[in-house]
């Protein structure tokens, strides 16, 4: 069989794309293609599995059952949201192994916002209503993307999530009218988790390099812009209705375009958190390692249960 | 541990309701049948969508996409001694999906590529795996009540428990 030269088979790759049809595990694609999806999914991956740390902190206080109930579902979701997204990225020659030993030694990046501290009660709700919002925005639109195990990897995720944003924002409604300390901490929690969930779509287009060739690619359907504009436009009318301030002076409703518009973020801050001197970057991953650490022996545990049961029924 | 340093992989196959088919909704790492299982339960049916699921270990597991299959329907069958049984998943569409390859049907063959020349449909599919029956492991119908129950049971999961509203004000600039 004569081997079809390289040029061809992209030009037909991208003729699929075109056609809105999924690529699937087995078929030909671009080097760079499947390394920006590893790439993406595994940073994806790992903000799922560190995301379960900032809320997890605070089961054992939660104020109710049902609040507690809530909030151990919710990082289960976590835990799972992860284990969907290792598996989209293993489908294209990732192993977990090594994924999980980039995240451990700090050579892979995750979500900037989960290396913020959660000083009050009050911020379970407001991540719930503000960081699982905003990531429900992202998740809809990769859910269209040109690789089916991370396009149906994430439908699943924003069936579940959607639960995440309701009861974070039921929870920030219930204390927004509620007595007067309670409505101090809904505050407070809004004015330190605005400018990180804000943040956490990425840069502004222009500086966001691989964004053109992954639109071409249909991996992202929209820009970091784009999505950051759906999230202001949902949140920001709803945050000011419950009788909370965004912590912005410069935001503003524009009747024009009939977009809301913010202020400047704070980039600087962005790229420090990024590259690991956030509040919490050391903390997050010395807790990811102790669990990694104290799972050991459950590992070996099963490895040799496994072993010795195949050597059983071998002899 | 496979050489690679993990828990052998074993694809997930879920059957949502008992009018459905099974379908492939991902993999997890786990050293047994018993604790795939476990695993797949914890990790694939937190949602009360879930009456059964299948698993298989992915060495059992052989996948084809349209690209592939021409090639593959052209090569030779494999010999094996004795004809083996394969359950044949389907992917028909690429509609906006949790689960694309669906179980449609099972066939008798001597290899992969017999049993893929018995399951592929005249109109060609958007993919095809086969899946040594043999290899499969289930859950047990009869758990399946406790097996599956507690899904159902944990409302708070569902978005309809948090049906508030809220007003947005008329837009403004804020303060104003």
């Amino acid at each position: 069989m004569t081997e079809v030269p390289v040029a061809q088979k992209a030009a037909a790759f991208e003729a699929r794309i075109a056609a809105g049809e999924k690529i699937e595990a087995g078929d030909w694609m671009p080097d760079d293609y499947r390394r920006q999806l590893i790439r993406m999914i595994g940073q994806h991956a790992h903000s799922e599995y560190v995301g379960m740390l900032p809320e997890g902190e605070w089961i054992d206080a939660a104020p109710t059952l049902r609040r507690k109930l809530i909030l151990v579902a919710k990082v289960q979701d976590e835990a799972g949201h992860g284990q969907y997204l290792y598996h989209a990225a293993e489908t294209l020659g990732a192993t977990r192994a090594e994924m999980l030993d980039a995240l451990l030694e700090g050579r892979a990046k995750y979500s900037s916002v989960f290396n913020y501290p959660t000083l009050s009660w009050a911020d379970v709700g407001m991540i719930g209503w503000l960081v699982d919002g905003a990531a429900i925005k992202n998740q809809l639109m990769l859910a269209q993307c040109s690789y089916g195990p991370y396009s149906r990897a994430m439908v699943r995720i924003c069936a579940e999530e959607t639960f995440h944003h309701l009861q974070g924002r039921e929870m920030i409604l219930t204390y927004a009218s509620g007595t007067p300390h309670q409505r101090t901490m809904a505050q407070d929690a809004l004015n330190r988790w605005w400018w990180p969930a804000l943040m956490m779509l990425g840069p502004h287009d222009a500086d966001s390099p691989n964004s053109p060739q992954l639109k071409a690619w249909r991996v992202k359907t929209k820009s970091n812009d784009e999505v950051r504009q759906e999230f202001l436009d949902e949140h920001a009318p709803e945050l000011l209705a419950a009788g909370l301030s965004i912590p912005d002076d410069d935001l503003y409703y524009d009747e024009e375009t009939g977009h809301w518009r913010h202020g400047p973020i704070d980039w600087a801050e962005f790229w420090r958190v990024v590259k690991g001197d956030g509040p919490c970057n050391a903390e997050r991953l010395a807790a990811r390692r102790a669990a990694h650490d104290d799972g050991r022996w459950v590992r070996e545990a099963l490895a040799a249960h496994a072993a010795r049961a195949s050597d059983r029924a071998s002899e | 541990m496979t050489a690679d340093g993990q828990l052998p992989r074993w694809e997930v196959f879920k059957q949502d309701s008992s009018n459905k088919a099974h379908a492939a909704v991902g993999s997890v790492h786990a050293a047994d049948a018993e604790h795939a299982l476990l695993m797949a339960r914890s990790v694939f049916a937190r949602r009360p969508s879930a009456v059964s699921m299948w698993l298989a270990p992915q060495w059992a597991v052989h996948e084809y996409t349209r690209e592939q299959l021409a090639e593959a329907l052209a090569a030779p069958g494999q010999q094996l001694a004795a004809p083996a049984h394969y359950l044949v998943f389907l992917k028909t569409s690429d509609r906006r999906t949790m689960a694309a390859y669906e179980h449609r049907g099972e066939v008798i063959a001597s290899g992969a590529n017999d049993a893929l020349r018995a399951a592929v449909p005249a109109e060609l599919p958007l993919g095809v795996w086969l899946v040594e029956a043999t290899a499969v492991i289930a859950t047990d119908p009869a758990d399946a009540e406790p097996w599956f129950a507690p899904a159902t049971d944990k409302r708070y999961k569902q978005q309809s428990e948090y049906a508030v509203s809220v007003k947005p004000q008329p837009a403004g600039r804020e303060g104003s």
